[in-house]
């Protein structure tokens, strides 16, 4: 999620907090950054961070990035320089936030010792101009920033809140506001911190199944969080707004160049979920705990002969020989045994994720995922540009047949599921459009051409393409007699007619010139203005009655 | 759910008046391809379309259109007039099709120079009809009414498009009030029993007055005009040979498209095979492939072609760089799109790329100078499709490495296993679903550990040549013959366990197992085995196994603990068809067995009596016995009385618990406590 820490840089925050001398309000904004990058780190490093300062103009001092470092050296270059004005500092937010697209949540975290500034650049300056102008485009960036979740730490005095600063009746902005009750100091701005990141940077915690196996199931984090689904009404239906589950079910495999690139509501990376040490204060994922190699297993756990199977594994395959001591005969020994792994990080701990990932990305592969009911996802090995790889989620749009080409999901199965003798792949066709037939459109003269010299073309070659030109000639036929057009018969006719004179001049084969003739004047007969007739090549001999034409009848072209 | 667009009724004008020429000629010069120098070289060698050809042709178009935009979802149906309404196809499926119309079509013909002119022939027979038309459900409405749902709440909407030619405005006027009034009528009895079709909540009337060319209308263009709450009407009056670019352009507002010219497109000239020119193609699709994409900071390119009257965002081709529609690209919708002039060459051409499985993708310029691709079309089970991807930053751009993360270090997964599963359970398309066909988890294996260091079975089962047909008769439904092939191999196992030989183990990268860990190999591998089948049993002959791998277990020194045993139970046995005498008879022998042989002698008894022969445990505990009796038996047990179990430990009595787990943990066997 896209960030912009927006700091209060008015001289008003260099003002001493009352009671603790050690701090100012800017020392204590910096205080909470500081912790908050902290948060993020022990997050995983995702968030995009920007940093900016504001007075009465806004200034960016670190662009969107990862490397919270930089923010950390920037944090505290900041100076102050005048009086705060909030709605310079949103408007450039709006700027800077632009590069992003609608598929990322984008937040705003400010600190600010709550001032409302004075004269034009105060709120209420703000809201006398504003009033009455709230369709005016140059207001059209609030609009902007209704979209976006705001967070104010607010740094004002007790449960002193802070609250309304920009909400007019027009834009009903998402403003979350934490207060703190305790007196305000270090550990109140870490509180309210602790409670920013709760509410706003969680990642959705789900479980992730695969298959049966206790080990085959695992608690995974999906970042960025999902956004619940506004599902409309229909018809009788009521409006509601949708959740993805607690638990992802993963209901087959399908392979990648199936998928295609279909539309999706969001994308996620799927993390494994790590048990981590409820760290506190400045050591916030600064601290990796060594835990104790062997993980203490609990016997009540339906699991325990398998994990303690496992566990038994790993150690014999672990033991080095120098280690263990043997006693006793050869019959009954005992080993003491010493633990010689040393403490096992998160990183040497088998994970699902990491084997389902890497399964996928070898047989490109995705895993078709239910999220709720009628409601599906895939998951995926994504690689970046810089061949950095991970597993992904891209969650569909509810409902089950919202990729055309899969077909209904909730009808997918295994080959076992088909009836016997009965095939299925993918993709699932869909009938013929127009441009997948002969259509026959005469909309543009340029189109009537091409099939009318098409048919001359034919002509020419008889009799080795008789068969075609027969077939060019009722596709034209039935199409001028679907659209009226009679009086392309006739030019049509006429047209043949010219052809066999001309190629009789050339000297062209008996066989040609007869065929001509006779297709001009079945073009003629009004008898042959039917849905059912079809005109055949000239049979020596035979009887040339184009209503007897069942037999040749897989050689007319059909239009549609 | 049900918009206005869901009906659209084509009301074709039959009469005498339509036959006559649209005055737009086409030399026959021309068709044969003869520069068109010489198309004015007399009346005889040009020809033209009759008005009723110029209405059919461009209606037919509209039609397929939305035909491929929303396929099974729009519907469109044609009504022509004459002395009376012909109805050309109804809402169901079965005539929702071109080839449909296009059939009608001919039965219908071209209207006759003969027929006399009188008020019989005229227009509003077919208006009539459309009305009444408008008033039958779909086969959607018809569902919604039949699941319940009031009909009040069905929205029942529609469009009117009524080619015509009228004399002036007042006639004009008098088709208006004609079509009001029936409308109104229409729905009185649609609202009085006996109930006749839905009531209509609202109408779009479209005239379109078309004239030959070159002929002045005394019929006024007038835009929507709102006649009453139930009826908007507008009027157009154009010259035959543009009544196409008309409904383009009217389309385009009636099912919210919008157009997309494909600019570059390389293609082959026929008479210069070597050299290629660039094409424009210019498809239609739904607006939302544009808008979905726009952001605040950037728009698309657009442009309004000569002739045209509405815009078309201008994508630039880019050459496919291997570029197959497997790439998957973060795509914000798909929409199906159709070419604006489905027959034309570059058309075509483009169609054959895409249909045959090719992707493309579209380039916009943006402000800085330079360039995002911010569509795709692809084809796929037949339809084209216009992509909108996402070209604004994400967050997703930069991968968090899976190898950083929890467990990205561990580098013996069972990968290529679970990749044969997965190409297993590779999904297909169904007709119907059973629901009770075996769904993932059923399919996927019951015990599969993740890694290679978490299992002595899977990890030897590409050494052993046996151990992998073993696995697989273990995990299907067994029958009497698999189970005695499998007592085989427990045998088998049994047999090398005695002669101590090494398991082919790859972990102790060459360096030979310690004697003591010979026996601990073999007693993972029962204890792995025994957790295999345990989550598998489905047979007697599971159960059976299971009995005597126990027993093996048992004999080779490794008991399963108390809890195991009760939860070997539970587990087996819910799910078994076994008596509850076999469940007491074995859970005494899992807890009593230890190296006891009376008790093998027992089983092996038991079994013999199961199945009439010498069975495979027979051999075992025979064996078992005559290895016992070499060897001087274990301390504990010749310092207790027979009858009565060792004690193992008695100095830890009271912390029995721990030297218990400490034990198993070791992996050392222990005779039970109790």
């Amino acid at each position: 999620m896209p960030t912009i820490i927006a700091v209060d840089a008015s001289l008003s925050m260099l003002r001493p907090v009352p009671g603790r001398n050690e701090h100012t309000y800017l020392s204590l904004a910096t205080k909470g950054i500081q912790h908050l990058l902290d948060n993020f780190t022990a997050a995983g490093k995702l968030e995009h961070l920007a940093l900016i300062s504001y007075t009465t103009t806004a200034e960016l001092k670190v662009d969107f990035t990862r490397d919270y470092d930089q923010i950390r050296q920037a944090v505290k270059k900041i100076e102050t320089v005048d009086k705060a004005c909030l709605l310079t500092m949103l408007k450039t937010s709006v700027s800077i936030m632009s590069t992003w697209g609608a598929q990322n949540l984008l937040q705003l975290v400010v600190f600010t010792d709550c001032g409302l500034g004075f004269g034009t650049t105060s709120i209420s300056g703000f809201l006398e101009t504003y009033a009455g102008k709230e369709a005016d485009p140059e207001y059209a960036w609030l609009r902007t920033v209704a979209n976006y979740n705001l967070n104010f730490i607010c740094l004002g005095l007790h449960s002193q809140l802070f609250m309304t600063p920009v909400k007019n009746p027009e834009t009903n902005e998402a403003t979350s506001t934490p207060s703190h009750k305790s007196e305000l100091g270090r550990t109140a701005v870490f509180e309210l911190i602790e409670r920013l990141c709760e509410t706003s940077y969680k990642s959705t915690e789900v479980t992730l199944k695969c298959g049966s196996y206790f080990r085959m199931e695992a608690p995974v984090l999906l970042w960025p969080p999902t956004t619940p689904y506004e599902q409309p009404a229909v018809l009788g239906v009521e409006a509601e707004v949708r959740q993805i589950d607690q638990r992802i079910d993963v209901c087959g495999f399908l392979a990648l160049s199936d998928i295609g690139s279909p539309a999706t509501l969001s994308r996620h990376w799927v993390l494994p979920k790590v048990e981590r040490e409820k760290t506190s204060r400045r050591s916030a994922g600064m601290a990796v705990v060594a835990k104790p190699a062997k993980l203490t297993l609990d016997t009540s756990n339906p699991n325990y002969e398998l994990e303690r199977l496992e566990q038994d594994i790993r150690e014999f395959y672990a033991k080095d020989p120098k280690d263990t001591e043997e006693s006793g005969d050869d019959a009954d020994v005992t080993i003491v045994l010493k633990h010689s792994s040393g403490p096992q990080t998160e990183q040497q701990k088998e994970c699902l994720c990491v084997l389902l990932h890497g399964a996928l990305k070898m047989e490109n592969m995705a895993a078709l995922v239910r999220v709720g009911e009628k409601w599906y996802g895939f998951m995926y090995a994504f690689t970046d540009a810089k061949k950095k790889s991970n597993l992904m989620l891209n969650i569909l749009p509810p409902g089950s047949n919202v990729i055309p080409w899969l077909g209904d999901l909730e009808l997918l199965g295994f080959t076992e599921d088909l009836a016997p003798g009965e095939t299925a792949s993918f993709p699932v066709r869909a009938d013929r459009r127009s441009y997948s037939q002969s259509s026959v459109v005469w909309i543009r003269q340029a189109s009537l051409q091409s099939d009318v010299q098409k048919v001359l073309r034919h002509a020419k070659k008889m009799p080795d393409k008789t068969q075609h030109f027969y077939k060019e000639l009722n596709r034209i036929r039935r199409a001028a007699l679907a659209l009226g057009f009679v009086e392309l018969l006739e030019a049509l006719a006429m047209l043949l007619e010219k052809e066999c004179a001309h190629l009789t001049l050339n000297g062209a084969s008996n066989e040609c010139t007869v065929q001509l003739q006779h297709a001009a004047t079945e073009l003629r007969k009004t008898s042959n203005r039917d849905i059912k007739s079809t005109i055949v090549p000239h049979q020596k001999g035979g009887v040339p009655d184009a209503s007897s034409s069942a037999a040749v009848a897989s050689t007319a072209g059909y239009m549609y | 759910m049900f918009e206005r667009n869901q009906k659209t009724i084509f009301v074709l004008d039959h009469t005498r008046y339509f036959s006559i020429a649209s005055e737009e000629y086409i030399s026959m010069d021309f068709l044969k391809g003869k520069p068109s120098a010489h198309s004015s070289a007399g009346g005889s060698s040009q020809f033209s379309k009759s008005l009723w050809t110029c209405a059919c042709e461009s209606s037919i178009e509209y039609c397929r259109v939305v035909w491929d935009l929303f396929p099974g979802k729009k519907h469109v149906r044609f009504i022509v007039s004459d002395t009376a309404a012909h109805i050309v196809n109804t809402w169901s499926a079965s005539t929702q099709n071109m080839s449909h119309v296009m059939n009608a079509m001919v039965m219908v013909g071209v209207p006759s120079r003969s027929m006399p002119q009188s008020s019989d022939y005229s227009v509003i027979h077919g208006l009539r009809a459309a009305i009444e038309a408008l008033a039958e459900p779909t086969d959607e409405q018809s569902q919604a009414m039949a699941s319940g749902i009031p009909d009040d709440l069905i929205l029942n909407e529609g469009r009117v498009i009524c080619i015509t030619s009228a004399r002036d405005n007042t006639s004009m006027k008098s088709l208006e009030d004609i079509f009001n009034t029936v409308l109104i009528q229409q729905n009185v009895l649609s609202a009085t029993p006996p109930k006749k079709g839905l009531g209509i909540n609202h109408c779009h009337l479209v005239i379109l007055n078309i004239v030959p060319l070159g002929i002045d209308s005394m019929v006024t263009n007038r835009n929507l005009l709102e006649i009453s709450p139930l009826l908007d009407v507008e009027i157009h009056t154009v010259g035959a040979p543009d009544i196409s670019y008309k409904l383009t352009h009217l389309i385009l507002d009636h099912y919210d498209l919008a157009s997309t010219t494909v600019t570059n497109i390389p293609m082959k000239e026929e008479q210069n095979a070597n050299s290629s020119a660039n094409y424009d193609v210019e498809i239609l699709h739904s607006r939302r492939a544009h808008s979905i994409t726009c952001g605040p900071d950037f728009s698309l390119p657009t442009s309004i072609k000569q002739g045209a009257t509405y815009e078309t965002v201008t994508l630039k081709w880019c050459t496919p760089r291997g570029c197959g529609s497997a790439d998957l690209q973060p795509c914000l919708g798909q929409f199906l799109v159709t070419p604006v002039d489905v027959t034309s060459r570059p058309s075509s051409c483009l169609i054959n790329f895409l249909l045959n499985g090719r992707s493309v993708l579209l380039e916009m310029p943006r402000k800085t100078g330079s360039k995002a691709t911010s569509h795709m079309l692809s084809a796929r089970g037949g339809e084209i499709f216009i992509h909108s991807l996402c070209i604004t930053r994400s967050c997703m751009d930069e991968a968090p490495s899976i190898a950083d993360g929890p467990g990205g270090r561990v580098n013996d997964y069972r990968t290529s296993e679970l990749g044969q599963l997965m190409k297993m359970s590779r999904m297909v398309p169904l007709k119907s679903r059973d629901p009770a066909a075996p769904n993932l988890p059923r399919r996927l294996p019951r015990y599969f550990p993740l890694t290679t260091t978490s299992t002595v079975l899977f990890h030897l089962q590409r050494h052993l040549s046996w151990l992998p047909h073993f696995l697989h008769l273990l995990v299907k439904e067994m029958d009497k013959q698999d189970e005695v092939r499998c007592q085989q191999h427990i045998h088998e196992l049994y047999k090398s366990a005695s002669r101590g030989d090494v398991l082919p183990f790859t972990h102790t990268n060459g360096a030979r197992l310690k004697p003591h860990k010979a026996k601990d190999q073999y007693r993972l591998l029962y204890r792995e085995l025994e957790q295999l089948i345990q989550l598998n049993a489905s047979t007697v002959h599971h159960k059976n196994l299971l009995e005597s791998l126990q027993t093996l277990r048992a004999a080779y020194g490794d008991a399963p603990s108390k809890s195991e045993a009760g939860t070997v139970n539970l587990r087996s046995f819910t799910e078994s068809p076994l008596s509850p005498e076999r469940l007491e008879a074995m859970s005494n022998v899992s807890i009593s067995s230890s190296t006891n042989s009376n008790s093998l002698l027992k089983a092996s008894k038991r079994r013999m009596s199961n199945c009439g022969t010498r069975s495979l445990l027979d051999i075992i505990s025979s064996a078992e016995r005559s290895q016992s009796n070499k060897r001087l038996d274990f301390s504990g047990r010749i310092c207790t009385p027979i009858g009565q179990i060792a004690k193992l430990y008695p100095d830890f009595g009271n912390k029995e618990k721990d030297a218990a787990a400490a034990a198993a943990a070791s992996g050392v066997g222990v005779a039970p406590k109790e």
